[in-house]
């Protein structure tokens, strides 16, 4: 896949950080920023900053191959609750998927999503990690 | 004005390596054509529908080219291009050229060649049905989803994993009846454990496998049929619903989109399914075949497995589980198999007077359904 350095620099708002989409008419909110409410149509929304924490509440062992995800296989992919309340769907990474569970506490961090070729353009991005306790 | 499908014709689904685009449409039209008695040349619009053909062939609009190489000389060509639900968008499409009385005689045509490269090439440009600046350039694929899915299904409804692969061994049972279904042979569920795996619990006995295919339907108003004998199969009405990305969802196993389609589908027309009407659905996977059929109505929530036995004609041609999915063909490929049941030419014989067609694009996020009634 040919990576785009104007289409990554357009959204490093929803890949460097997590946004969640407020609704001020249906009071609903959304992961992303969004240019209106994905619920009820609305445009009077505001964006708040996720703290990037949140409970996994599913996740796959995926081994499905994609052109460019060879080294990154078996990789675990879930959905994630925002403490902000939205879900929003990522890769949980350096994990042991035998030590993961349903309701595992998360944090965001910054990875490598995908590079277009040994020595092009790299994605990086937000995935999560099990809580590192401090 | 009334919209009938006249004639119909499809390839086989398989890996024809030895064959391109050109040559598959070709066969599926000359059938379609030989089918209905209407020369090319008859022909007013050539509608094609196709999902990846940018991706996988470096083409767009196929149409012209299609027409330029197929002999359609004198006729409107255009291309349809909307995910897994193109074919069903390309015959809404001429659905409405008829009505309106635009046209009365149109080909619609859909293809994919889905085997030109390794199946982690395929399976890249697959994945692009779900959202890129969101999904995609996180490497977010649709097995995941049916995975996660999966999960959340036999545990809000105390399923085991294990029943869930009685859909795809039913799908497989009614594949080698089709001539045309790529995987013709009989599974068990004691493969399941050896299946390789694609995104636990997800194997490759509950996906559809990767295939190329074309499907030709020839549609036409009355004034073409009130020529023809035999049992006359009309596109009644097309209807479709869409959905919030999986991620949004409050409840990830109800597929509400299908849902709102059918409601809107069966209040305008008065209809209603039931575990005796022939329904062709979008098993991309094979737990969404329960939940389509339970947003359908035809099942309880959490109760399709129940089902499965008295629903004779599910997916008499093997669903996409075994017939398989050459998505640009897929929705085209589900109305010829309806017809060819509601006109008798199919294995099973069927009474029923409507039946219906149901395609999506990735978990549900795009649902399309085409309602076929018989006329004798």
């Amino acid at each position: 896949m040919k990576h785009s350095i104007s289409i990554f620099w357009r959204l490093k708002d929803n890949h460097y950080k997590i946004y969640v989409t407020k609704c001020r008419d249906c009071g609903k909110a959304a992961a992303f920023k969004r240019l209106r409410c994905p619920h009820c149509g609305s445009q009077n929304v505001e964006h708040l900053e996720s703290r990037g924490l949140g409970e996994l509440i599913n996740y796959t062992v995926s081994y499905y191959r994609t052109e460019g995800s060879e080294q990154y296989l078996p990789r675990v992919v879930g959905l994630v609750r925002l403490d902000e309340g939205p879900v929003i769907v990522g890769e949980i990474t350096d994990v042991d998927p035998n030590e993961l569970s349903a309701s595992t506490r998360v944090e965001a961090v910054l990875r490598k999503y995908s590079s277009d070729d040994p020595n092009g353009l790299i994605y990086y991005g937000l995935k999560f990690i099990p809580i590192i306790k401090r | 004005m009334r919209t009938y499908v006249v004639g119909s014709g499809v390839t086989k689904v398989d890996r024809h390596y030895e064959r391109n685009y050109l040559s598959l449409i070709n066969e599926a039209v000359n059938k379609a054509l030989a089918d209905s008695g209407l020369d090319i040349s008859d022909i007013e619009y050539l509608v094609v529908s196709s999902a990846f053909t940018d991706s996988i062939l470096n083409q767009v609009d196929p149409s012209t080219y299609i027409a330029q190489n197929l002999g359609f000389r004198k006729t409107r060509a255009l291309t349809v291009s909307s995910g897994e639900v193109s074919g069903a968008v390309a015959l809404d499409y001429a659905h409405a050229l008829i009505r309106s009385g635009k046209a009365r005689k149109v080909l619609v045509v859909g293809f994919e060649k889905m085997s030109e490269y390794p199946s982690w090439i395929i399976n890249r440009v697959y994945s692009k049905i779900l959202e890129h600046e969101i999904e995609g350039i996180k490497n977010v694929s649709p097995p995941e989803y049916a995975a996660m899915i999966m999960q959340e299904y036999v545990r809000r409804y105390g399923v085991s994993r294990e029943d869930i692969v009685k859909w795809s061994i039913k799908m497989h049972e009614n594949a080698v009846k089709n001539p045309y279904a790529q995987l013709q042979f009989n599974i068990s569920l004691d493969l399941l454990n050896r299946a390789l795996r694609i995104s636990e619990p997800i194997t490759m006995l509950d996906s559809h496998p990767i295939g190329d295919g074309a499907a030709a339907l020839l549609v036409t108003d009355e004034s073409i049929t009130k020529k023809m004998n035999g049992a006359l199969i009309e596109v009644v009405d097309i209807e479709s619903s869409v959905n919030l990305p999986i991620y949004l969802r409050d409840d990830i196993t109800y597929f509400s989109s299908t849902a709102a389609a059918y409601k809107k589908i069966s209040s305008k027309n008065e209809i209603r399914l039931d575990k005796t009407v022939a329904v062709n659905v979008y098993d991309t996977y094979d737990i969404y075949g329960l939940l389509i059929i339970e947003a359908l109505e035809i099942c309880g929530r959490g109760e399709a497995l129940k089902c499965l036995d008295e629903m004779p004609y599910l997916n008499i041609g093997g669903g996409l589980k075994a017939r398989g999915h050459p998505v640009g063909a897929t929705p085209l490929y589900q109305v010829h198999e309806l017809r060819e049941l509601m006109s008798g030419s199919s294995w099973v014989k069927y009474d029923g007077e409507i039946s219906l067609a149901h395609s999506m694009s990735g978990p549900d996020n795009n649902a399309w359904l085409i309602l076929l009634r018989r006329w004798v």
